[in-house]
């Protein structure tokens, strides 16, 4: 006899909204993000190519050459955008159908995950990311003094040769649900967590939450006028006809982090249009 | 002919197997399948006779949900006082073992065979606590460990713990195979 055993679905898709009209550029997202994905500590960190760091805190300005009045500057917390594809139920970001060894794959909940032990090292998936959010260990991470030993045991220490990223400290959903079952919750939906830059952030400028929840807040902050996406062009396109067969023609990567900027300088920036 | 492709082959064949068997102890080290047990241990009479037959009792859970795996010292010694009898005729009172003096209160003189990578976030509570429609378990304690409870010493009886099993029962649920699920 076949037993029928029903499915238990994820309704959640998560996503983030960062205010740049509030990030104070403190970098206190940067820290607490290497702090909680055990990332190593190098001599000289600002030697990009050898570091290593999932969140990236970038300066922005309007003109390298401008001067007193006219030069403007913002800060821009850089993650993995967690692209979905044109299609949120069917997610197809960049980096997943590149990747050989199915280390990176997409979540039930829309989170793009990347398996650091199973990563072969190849960097398809870094060329293919049109955010530079994916980095590569070149070096084998070393951590000054006792610093191992205070180490995060829920996430694994990525070794020299393979491609780490931003996953939205998906170990601390899990750890979030292992909760909720010891309090007899047992309903995956029902479990909500807070990555360490959102946590963190002391201006509240970093929203996180479920996108398919319609009364979260990180939906209705991506429903405003001034919700803006790293370039993704189809986001430009008001007319609904010609949006839907943009859509059809061309594959675009619809990422899940939403910046949120009334600065027109940094939107056309963001877009990558020309200064106005 | 036949002979000269043999000694031809000869060196790829031992290279092979020296090379899987390299390989397959490294394997068998990282999930510990050769754990240390300095204690022995009788799940057998602490089930039947003594009555003990829920397996939270030693194999609890923390106040967080996680897991806390092999007992301490401290536990055993709840029951097995240190300052207890060492022999009596009543079979219900707990003797002291003078092989626990050696050992502190937090000391946990086992190692776990089923031992998981580090990149393996495995949840028991979840696991544990998921139900069918009807409130039956998906899975119970010997799924995975194998029947230990019925078990006189500490050997491994089910296995390794590897990443197939785990597969295998989530295809057959229904449930999500995708890899952040477990892994991190």
């Amino acid at each position: 006899m076949k037993e029928k055993v029903k499915e238990v679905k994820m309704k959640r898709r998560w996503g983030m909204a960062i205010d740049l009209d509030k990030c104070t550029g403190c970098g206190k997202c940067s820290v607490a993000c290497n702090q909680e994905n055990n990332m190593p500590i190098f001599e000289d960190d600002s030697d990009v190519p050898k570091r290593v760091a999932f969140l990236e805190l970038m300066k922005v300005t309007n003109d390298r050459d401008a001067k007193f009045p006219d030069v403007k500057t913002a800060y821009l917390p850089k993650m993995c955008q967690m692209c979905e594809g044109n299609d949120p139920k069917n997610p197809n970001p960049p980096c997943v159908s590149v990747c050989p060894a199915v280390a990176t794959d997409v979540g039930d909940d829309g989170v793009v995950s990347q398996i650091w032990s199973r990563c072969i090292g190849c960097r398809y998936c870094q060329t293919a990311c049109p955010y530079e959010a994916r980095v590569f260990n070149w070096w084998k991470p070393e951590y000054e003094g006792s610093f191992k030993k205070s180490l995060s045991t829920d996430v694994s220490v990525a070794s020299r040769g393979t491609v780490v990223k931003c996953t939205f400290c998906s170990h601390i959903w899990k750890r979030e649900r292992d909760a909720a079952t010891a309090k007899g919750i047992l309903d995956i939906n029902a479990v909500l967590y807070t990555p360490a830059c959102a946590g963190t952030c002391p201006t509240g400028a970093i929203v996180f939450g479920d996108l398919n929840d319609h009364d979260s807040e990180v939906y209705k902050l991506t429903q405003t006028d001034r919700a803006v996406r790293l370039t993704n062009p189809v986001d430009d396109v008001k007319d609904a006809d010609k949006k839907k067969s943009l859509l059809k023609a061309k594959q675009f990567t619809n990422p899940k982090v939403y910046y949120l900027t009334s600065q027109q300088w940094l939107r056309d920036m963001m877009r990558f249009k020309k200064n106005s | 002919m036949r002979r000269s492709l043999l000694l031809f082959f000869t060196p790829f064949i031992i290279f092979t197997w020296i090379f899987f068997g390299i390989s397959q102890k490294g394997c068998d080290s990282v999930m510990q399948a050769d754990a240390a047990k300095k204690i022995p241990f009788n799940h057998q009479s602490h089930v039947e006779k003594y009555g003990i037959s829920d397996c939270t009792t030693c194999h609890g859970y923390e106040e967080n949900g996680r897991f806390k795996g092999l007992p301490t010292i401290a536990e055993c010694t709840t029951c097995h006082a240190r300052d207890g009898v060492l022999t009596s005729d009543d079979q219900s009172i707990p003797r002291k073992k003078p092989m626990f003096d050696s050992y502190k209160d937090t000391d946990q003189p086992w190692e776990s065979f089923a031992k998981q990578p580090d990149l393996v976030y495995f949840s028991h509570s979840v696991v544990m606590t998921a139900k069918y429609d009807d409130g039956r378990l998906k899975a119970r304690c010997g799924s995975c460990h194998g029947d230990k409870a019925d078990s006189t010493g500490t050997k491994m009886i089910k296995g390794k713990m590897l990443m197939g099993q785990c597969m295998d029962c989530h295809t057959a649920l229904n449930l999500s195979n995708k890899c952040a699920v477990c892994h991190d």
